[in-house]
């Protein structure tokens, strides 16, 4: 089992370190030229010089591998590099932004796991009653809906029009709803298909029966005997659901004026501060690497065959 | 056999609605089962064994509609059309169940032991710990070897053989009164098909239970049971007790499984001696004898009436053939 999870860490390292190099390469081969950019941001006339001047102090005239194994050991030490457009340090800026993206991933993500596991339960218990109605209908709008859209749309509906909930700003709890439901909603539809259709291939397969050859009655035999049977399915779908949340939060952070990573990353692209959109890559690769080593782990402990393999 | 009886179904048929078709399955049959004895049901694959035994307990696979006729008295209780709370009651309670495929049968998720215990917790009322232990002399009274180890293994760690065992062990957990088992050893390697034949035995005696033995094998029928149900296309061709129907069948369709019973002096490798052609496709009502097209002895009349089951010369076996057993027998049972 220790031997598993260590060999799947290592692995994790490794595509850790081939992310990080190919969002150097990306964002180093990007047109536009950063030095002009800057030098017109600090000089409205920047003349050759200036924007020579610029290339030296940002190393951009360096071979690539240096200037990769440059940004990688500061990034390391926590060292970022600085914004070309504020002239800031990235690090602490990020790691101010940090929190508000993480509570709205993780809020959003367990809003989905309560919804998903609610809606999809009760829609396996009672087919084609209300909740498995909701459900299949939320999920097929969810589908076809951005998420831009369903946020204007709560915004509207709840904030403006029902005035129950704030529609930015920082007033606890409260304020975070919107945009938990908000990046939340299509992937608690997604999942709640995840389980209610996992649902109800387990109950089809034949120790269903043996089941009910017991005398359990179909609750019991749902939550006993069928639920463990997804757990392994059901940890994947959360997985890519959460890490497709980080492009949720590009959406969902500027629509609710979240000061967060994406927010960031956004401003980043469109200023073309590679700096800035470089250090924000490397957060969201470290997130969907760590988030797979979660799901790696978590299947393993949910699978039998799995486990077994392990130890 | 005077002991009691505790099944008896009475004029049984079962339709089977499913998206694409009705079918009947299962077209009067009739038979009962006394206290501690062994009841075989024989017949081709097909010929509605499993859903005669499965579809009133409410055991179909999803997607299936059942639809019951007739009567079925277990205890005094009519199971056709029983409510399902009641039904429920007696499935893992009084009456035990094992399936043809062990492989699928147990939930690849879960701990032999929680499968074990669960029987006993619902059933006897056992606490968890309780049941946990009871669990471990279940094992031990399947003969399991280790079964400290195998409470906390799961069903792919165990062969075949092993899950058959693991699969008795929760059917008989709550001490039933009548064990269905659905051709046991089908799915299993011919040297563990003994061993579970003679397990069920011991067990049969140790808890006095009522076994139907449901299986396509003469020779598993003639090691375990007391009495023979011979079905064929839904209906019984044949019924009376084994030493009779065995030694003297007297319907061709017993006489030509009888027949196809290997032989030690069969060449080695040698195919099936079987049955020539193949039983009908379920489908339209068959008018008169299911097995006309097949039958060596038919006549005309015999694809025209129906053949009902009565008495022959052998007052304990009755057979649906009147032509065999005219000669035999005074007139009064014979129809035509
Ligand atoms: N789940 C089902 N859906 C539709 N038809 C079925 C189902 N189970 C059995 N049948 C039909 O019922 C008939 C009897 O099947 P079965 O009882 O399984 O035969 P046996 O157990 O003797 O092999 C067959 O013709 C089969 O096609
Ligand atoms: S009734 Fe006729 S067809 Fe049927 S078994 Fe007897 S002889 Fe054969
Ligand atoms: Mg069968």
């Amino acid at each position: 089992m220790l031997t598993l999870v260590s060999r799947r860490l290592r692995n994790s390292l490794v595509l850790l370190m081939l992310a990080t190099l190919l969002c150097f390469t990306l964002v180093v081969s990007a047109p536009g030229n950063i030095a002009v950019l800057i030098a017109e941001l600090r000089t409205p006339k920047a003349t050759f010089a200036d924007i020579h001047k610029i290339e030296l102090e940002l190393g951009l005239d360096q071979p690539i591998v240096t200037r990769y194994s440059h940004w990688l050991t500061g990034a390391l030490q926590g060292n970022l590099g600085i914004s070309y457009k504020t002239g800031e340090d990235i690090g602490p800026a990020l790691s101010s932004r940090l929190p508000i993206t993480a509570t709205l991933v993780a809020g959003g993500a367990t809003f989905a796991m309560l919804f998903s596991f609610v809606l999809g339960f009760a829609g396996a218990l009672w087919p084609g009653r209300f909740a498995d109605v909701a459900t299949r209908t939320i999920a097929l709008l969810g589908a076809s809906m951005p998420s831009f859209f369903v946020g204007a749309l709560l915004i509207y509906g709840l904030a403006v029009q029902l005035r129950l909930l704030p529609t930015f700003g920082s007033e606890g709890l409260s304020s975070w709803i919107l945009p938990w439901i908000t990046i939340g909603l299509l992937p608690a539809a997604v999942l709640s298909r995840v389980v209610r259709v996992g649902l109800e291939e387990a109950m089809s397969r034949p120790f269903a029966l043996t089941a009910v050859a017991k005398g359990l009655t179909r609750r019991t035999i749902l939550v006993r005997h069928a639920l463990p049977n997804i757990a392994p399915t059901y940890i994947n779908a959360l997985g890519a659901q959460t890490g497709a949340m980080v492009v949720g939060a590009v959406v969902v952070e500027p629509l609710f004026a979240l000061k967060g990573v994406a927010d960031l990353f956004l401003s980043g692209v469109l200023f073309r501060d590679f700096m800035v959109v470089q250090a924000c890559l490397l957060v969201f690769i470290s997130f969907f690497v760590v988030l797979n080593l979660l799901v790696d782990i978590g299947m393993m402990f949910t699978d039998p065959k799995l486990r077994r393999q392990g130890s | 056999m005077a002991s009691k009886e505790i099944l008896r179904v009475s004029d049984l048929c079962v339709d089977l609605f499913t998206q694409r078709s009705v079918i009947r399955p299962v077209d009067g049959v009739s038979y009962s089962v006394a206290a501690g004895e062994t009841l075989a049901i024989v017949g081709e694959s097909g010929s509605g064994k499993t859903v005669l035994n499965f579809a009133p307990l409410g055991l179909m696979p999803t997607g299936v509609n059942v639809d019951l006729s007739g009567s079925i008295l277990f205890n005094d209780t009519e199971l056709v059309g029983i409510a399902e709370p009641a039904l429920r009651k007696l499935r893992g309670g009084s009456i035990g169940t094992i399936f043809q495929d062990p492989m699928s049968a147990l939930n690849p998720a879960r701990t032999i032991g929680r499968q074990i215990a669960e029987v006993s917790e619902l059933h006897m009322g056992l606490s968890s710990s309780q049941a946990e232990s009871r669990a471990l002399d279940l094992l031990k009274l399947v003969r399991m070897s280790d079964p400290d180890a195998r409470l906390k293994q799961y069903p792919h760690e165990l062969s075949g053989g092993l899950r058959q065992r693991v699969m008795i062990a929760i059917a008989v957990a709550a001490e039933p009164q009548l064990l269905i088992a659905d051709e046991p050893t089908t799915a299993l390697d011919v040297t563990v098909q003994a061993q579970i034949i003679a397990l069920l035995k011991d067990l049969q005696k140790r808890l006095n239970m009522a076994i139907v033995l449901i299986t396509h094998d003469m020779g598993v029928v003639a090691g375990i049971a007391s009495r023979v149900a011979v079905m064929y296309a839904g209906r019984v061709a044949e019924y009376g007790p084994v030493g009779d129907v065995l030694v003297e069948p007297r319907h061709p369709y017993t006489m030509g499984l009888i027949d196809a019973i290997p032989r030690a002096d069969d060449a080695p490798g040698s195919l099936f001696r079987g049955l020539p052609g193949a039983p009908p496709i379920l489908g339209a009502p068959i008018p008169g004898c299911a097995f006309a097209p097949r039958c060596h002895a038919a006549i005309e009349s015999c694809h025209i009436t129906r053949p009902a089951l009565v008495s022959t010369v052998q007052p304990l076996v009755s057979a649906a053939c009147p032509i065999i057993n005219k000669h035999n027998h005074g007139g009064a049972y014979v129809q035509h």
